[in-house]
């Protein structure tokens, strides 16, 4: 069993130095929107609550109501909630509650209606939690249930692929439960053997015992099975693939996640809000900006405060860069994936996101892992020369596309490998969970950029790529044509650039400029309160999605009133996409996964977070 | 003095031919690396020696004593023969190439072109035998690729070079270097140049059609179980592939040895291998070229290419050669 250092560090608990706040209980949802009351017409007092919560529509349903509910809500036609986007549970034994220990949460999309469906879930205290899974309604909720299964040992009964998914087999707990310790072995200070600091010294390293393979459910040693990762050439960082072939021919495709699981979300509990924008740039680590936007505009939008206008545009001006060289980044390994070393479009399209992360190095000093933005704006302005770089950068890029489109769309065999490989259609696609480029290029108009506008992207005039196909080609295609809108949006945001702050000027969120310590007692009181105490949020839950470069990013949290979140879960576009991986594959050439893992575009950062 | 001209000669020229192409093929790779770098807007190796011309001789020295590993599970005998299986054919192959006006490389062989596509038959075993040897399931599919996707492409490659022989009507490779060609002749051959080459491509394992590798799939395909010295020999044998494919093509295609129109045949005949090196060159920028910039087929569509498109051609080709031949040849 694991022995590790306690979760509360002494210095974080000294009286007056950091308060940790009173632990609340979010509050139940009041009114109602045309959609709860529905939902209350039909289901009358079985549903614990239903309503509007942070300007959400949220329903507390009853384990035994759970799966009639997801029916209905997909079903009923002036509903229809297509899709599941992400499951996630709250371990409540640290609030000032005595029952009902587990909630489970469920985030429901509705394409058709551009609407947003909050679904939670209370258990029932018991030794073993568990609650009905979701799986059969919405096929989604397979991977994000074994999730939560894994991390917080919530049982889902009737679940097909009842494993662990991140964590091993033999882990001995599941970490996100509140009891488990956050981890990372304290350091000794002392310089006696014989202190009693040591003696948890080394404690938390596991054994390393070799344990033959265990042969995934479904498949049949009398073909070739063959182990794909978790390092292997292609498969974009530490996934494992167990693939069976018969001949060339691929029968089945079990991914095994977890080899890059590092805990975000229990480190997230264990951070200060401000603390946690460093974290997501290691999530999607290629697009660093976007989960950096995510985060604050959630917490933002927890707190009830809006950026000013020179903030938005920045943080849209940087997430579309980002946006851009993510998919710049693709484009290079995709290439790679389906061509080869030699393949020079690899280095061509390497070029121009260098060109990207040079602009982010002069705007916040970081290439990849930038951190540019805060709670309240971004962490600093633009310098002087930043605009007339990024306009020749401009400039070059639009022909650089075409040359791109010149090289692959106009050149041989580029089409022939990607036309009708990785078919998925619009109904798997909403089924599955699906978003982002996979998504649209199945034929789902949607775009959270223009269908739930945030951080101002209403104001911005750009064409959302749909392609029907379904197909890797279609994906190519459309991203191909993302990137031109991205440009466009680029320059729109330089267009209207305006002056005044870049961020928020309320002391609580923000610190003063570095300038007003020198001069003023009080800039110096806030200063050393916001770095030692951070701010805190005013209980309740929120999610917010944003569209990242892969799919919709959304974060997921749970405030109990202090300056840390009580549970923060991230919803990884990449994870749930890599889910598709079995569907897209079975029944096509070895060298298809290939092209499906690139296509679907993954970074593992974010798939095992 | 028979023994002389029998064995000792010979000896010699192989050793010193042994020599030009171990030579070669070091830099040969200098020459991919620095021309695949300028396609990549890169600048390719710069470190050892000026313009990096001394990291041939770097990576020789670090292949050689690399530790010779040998994983447990596999079928020593066989494993360990067959990078050496690989390179032979590769070497034997310059037997018979004409370096230049009666100067074949070791002997004018009358069957010169017979040998040429026997020797070319042995070649595919190395690969074959190092996958299954390798005990690995990557190495494995890599080495069923190989020998799947060699046997495709010889038979469109043997119909073109049966093409080429009836035009000829000789066997020898000298006497086909020189052999006197109408205008037409040249024509009729060079329309069949890029699909030659092209199985050229399939035959040495060369991208856009090195799948028995595929890097991207297969880790390292065939290969993927070696290192060291023994990696090195598989790489040599694939590269000095190359030099051979382009001296045959250059031989077949564009006169070998000689300069157009037959300039300076008389007055310069020591030019002939430099000129023949010279083509090589050039037709070397053709692989590494092509490398750059297309990218790889999948398995089934590489065979389709060959069984429905290439195979088709290659018989019509010879068919139309045959009449040509018969009826416009004098």
């Amino acid at each position: 069993m694991l022995n590790v250092s306690p979760r509360t560090r002494a210095y974080e608990t000294l009286p007056g130095l950091n308060p940790l706040g009173i632990p609340a209980v979010a509050p139940l949802p009041s009114g109602e929107s045309p959609d709860t009351a529905r939902i209350v017409e039909r289901f009358g007092t079985a549903l614990l609550a239903a309503g509007l919560h942070n300007g959400q529509q949220v329903v507390y349903v009853a384990p035994g109501q759970l799966v009639a509910l997801a029916e209905f809500v997909r079903q009923d036609p002036q509903l229809c909630y297509e899709a599941l986007i992400d499951v996630s549970a709250v371990d409540r034994s640290e609030l000032p509650v005595s029952d009902q220990r587990f909630h489970t949460v469920y985030q429901l999309r509705s394409y058709a209606r551009k609407q947003h469906l909050t679904v939670v879930c209370p258990l029932a205290d018991s030794g073993r939690p568990s609650v009905p899974s979701l799986a059969g309604v919405f096929a989604g909720a397979t991977w994000p249930e074994r999730e939560v299964w894994d991390l917080m040992g919530i049982r889902f009964t009737g679940h097909p692929d009842p494993r662990r998914i991140l964590m091993p087999e033999s882990w001995p707990n599941h970490p996100l439960q509140k009891q488990v310790p956050v981890g990372g072995e304290e350091v000794p200070f002392t310089l006696t053997w014989s202190d009693p600091e040591f003696e948890s010294f080394g404690k938390q390293v596991l054994a390393a015992e070799s344990k033959p393979p265990v042969l995934p459910p479904g498949m049949n040693r009398e073909n070739m099975i063959i182990n794909m990762g978790p390092h292997h050439p292609s498969t974009h960082g530490v996934l494992r693939l167990v693939v069976e072939l018969d001949g060339e021919t691929v029968v089945n495709v079990d991914p095994d996640l977890g080899y890059l699981h590092s805990g975000f979300e229990k480190t997230g509990e264990n951070k200060r809000y401000k603390d946690f924008v460093y974290y997501t740039d290691r999530m999607d680590y290629l697009s660093a900006m976007s989960n950096n936007m995510g985060y604050c505009l959630t917490v933002e939008k927890l707190l009830g405060i809006a950026v000013p206008a020179r903030g938005q545009v920045l943080r849209v001006l940087m997430a579309e860069l980002q946006r851009l060289a993510s998919h710049l980044f693709w484009l290079s390994t995709h290439v790679l994936d389906v061509s080869g070393t030699g393949m020079a479009l690899l280095m061509y399209a390497t070029r121009e996101r260098e060109r990207i992360l040079d602009l982010f190095e002069m705007a916040c000093g970081a290439r990849l892992t930038v951190g540019y933005m805060r709670v309240g704006g971004v962490s600093r302005d633009l310098p002087p020369a930043f605009l007339g770089h990024l306009d020749a950068f401009l400039r070059a890029m639009a022909e650089r596309i075409d040359d791109y489109e010149r090289m692959l769309t106009n050149g041989p065999l580029w089409e022939e490998r990607l036309r009708g490989v990785g078919h998925i259609s619009r109904e798997q696609a909403i089924n599955l969970g699906l978003t982002g480029p996979m998504l649209r290029g199945s034929g789902v108009d949607w775009d959270l950029r223009r269908d739930a506008p945030y951080g101002g992207y209403e104001q911005y005039d750009f064409k959302v790529p749909v392609f029907s196909e379904g197909d890797s080609y279609a994906r190519y295609l459309l991203r191909m044509e993302e990137m031109r809108q991205s440009l466009r949006i680029i320059r729109q945001a330089v267009d209207r650039l305006p002056d005044g702050p870049f961020r928020v000027e309320d002391r609580k969120i923000t610190p003063p400029p570095r300038a007003e310590l020198d001069i003023s007692m009080e800039a110096l009181i806030h200063h050393f309160k916001l770095m030692t105490e951070g701010f805190q949020a005013p209980p309740g839950m929120v999610y917010h999605g944003i569209e990242s470069s892969k799919g919709e990013l959304g974060f997921f949290v749970y405030s109990d009133g202090s300056a840390k979140p009580y549970r923060l879960h991230v919803r990884g576009p990449s994870f749930n996409n890599l889910f598709a991986i079995s569907n897209m594959s079975k029944g096509a050439m070895l060298s298809d996964i290939v092209t499906n893992i690139g296509s679907i575009d993954i970074v593992l950062g974010e798939v095992d977070r | 003095m028979d023994w002389l001209n029998l064995i000792v000669i010979p000896v010699v020229r192989s050793l010193v031919l042994i020599f030009v192409l171990l030579t070669g093929f070091a830099y040969l790779t200098w020459y991919e690396r620095k021309l695949l770098a300028r396609f990549h807007v890169r600048y390719g190796p710069n470190r050892a020696g000026p313009k990096g011309l001394l990291q041939p001789v770097a990576d020789a020295v670090k292949a050689i004593f690399k530790e010779e590993i040998i994983p447990g599970h596999v079928d020593k005998v066989v494993y360990l023969l067959a990078p050496a299986l690989a390179l032979a054919p590769a070497l034997l192959i310059w037997a018979v190439i004409p370096l230049g006006k009666d100067f074949p490389a070791v002997a004018d062989v009358p069957i010169g072109f017979l040998w040429i596509l026997a020797v070319a038959g042995i070649e595919s075993y190395g690969v074959i035998l190092a996958g299954w040897s390798s005990n690995n399931n990557y190495s494995l599919l890599g080495a069923l690729r190989s020998s799947a996707q060699m046997i495709s492409y010889e038979l469109p490659l043997g119909l073109f070079l049966i093409s080429i022989l009836l035009l000829a009507g000789d066997f020898s490779l000298v006497n086909l270097a020189e052999a006197p060609r109408q205008w037409w002749e040249w024509i009729w051959l060079w329309i069949m140049f890029p699909l030659f080459f092209i199985c050229v491509l399939a035959e040495t394992n060369r991208s856009p059609f090195d799948l028995p590798e595929t890097e991207n799939e297969l880790i390292a395909g065939f290969q993927t179980e070696y290192g060291g010295i023994k990696f090195a020999l598989f790489f040599m044998a694939e590269y000095i592939n190359m030099i051979t494919t382009s001296a045959i093509m250059a031989t077949l295609f564009f006169g070998g040895y000689a300069l157009p129109f037959g300039i300076g045949s008389e007055i310069l005949p020591w030019l002939g291998p430099f000129i023949l090196f010279g083509k090589v060159v050039v037709l070397l920028f053709l692989f590494i070229w092509v490398r750059a910039s297309i990218g790889r087929p999948r398995y089934d569509q590489l065979m389709h290419f060959s069984w429905k498109t290439l195979l088709p051609i290659s018989l019509a080709y010879m068919v139309i050669t045959a009449l040509l031949t018969v009826f416009f040849k004098p």
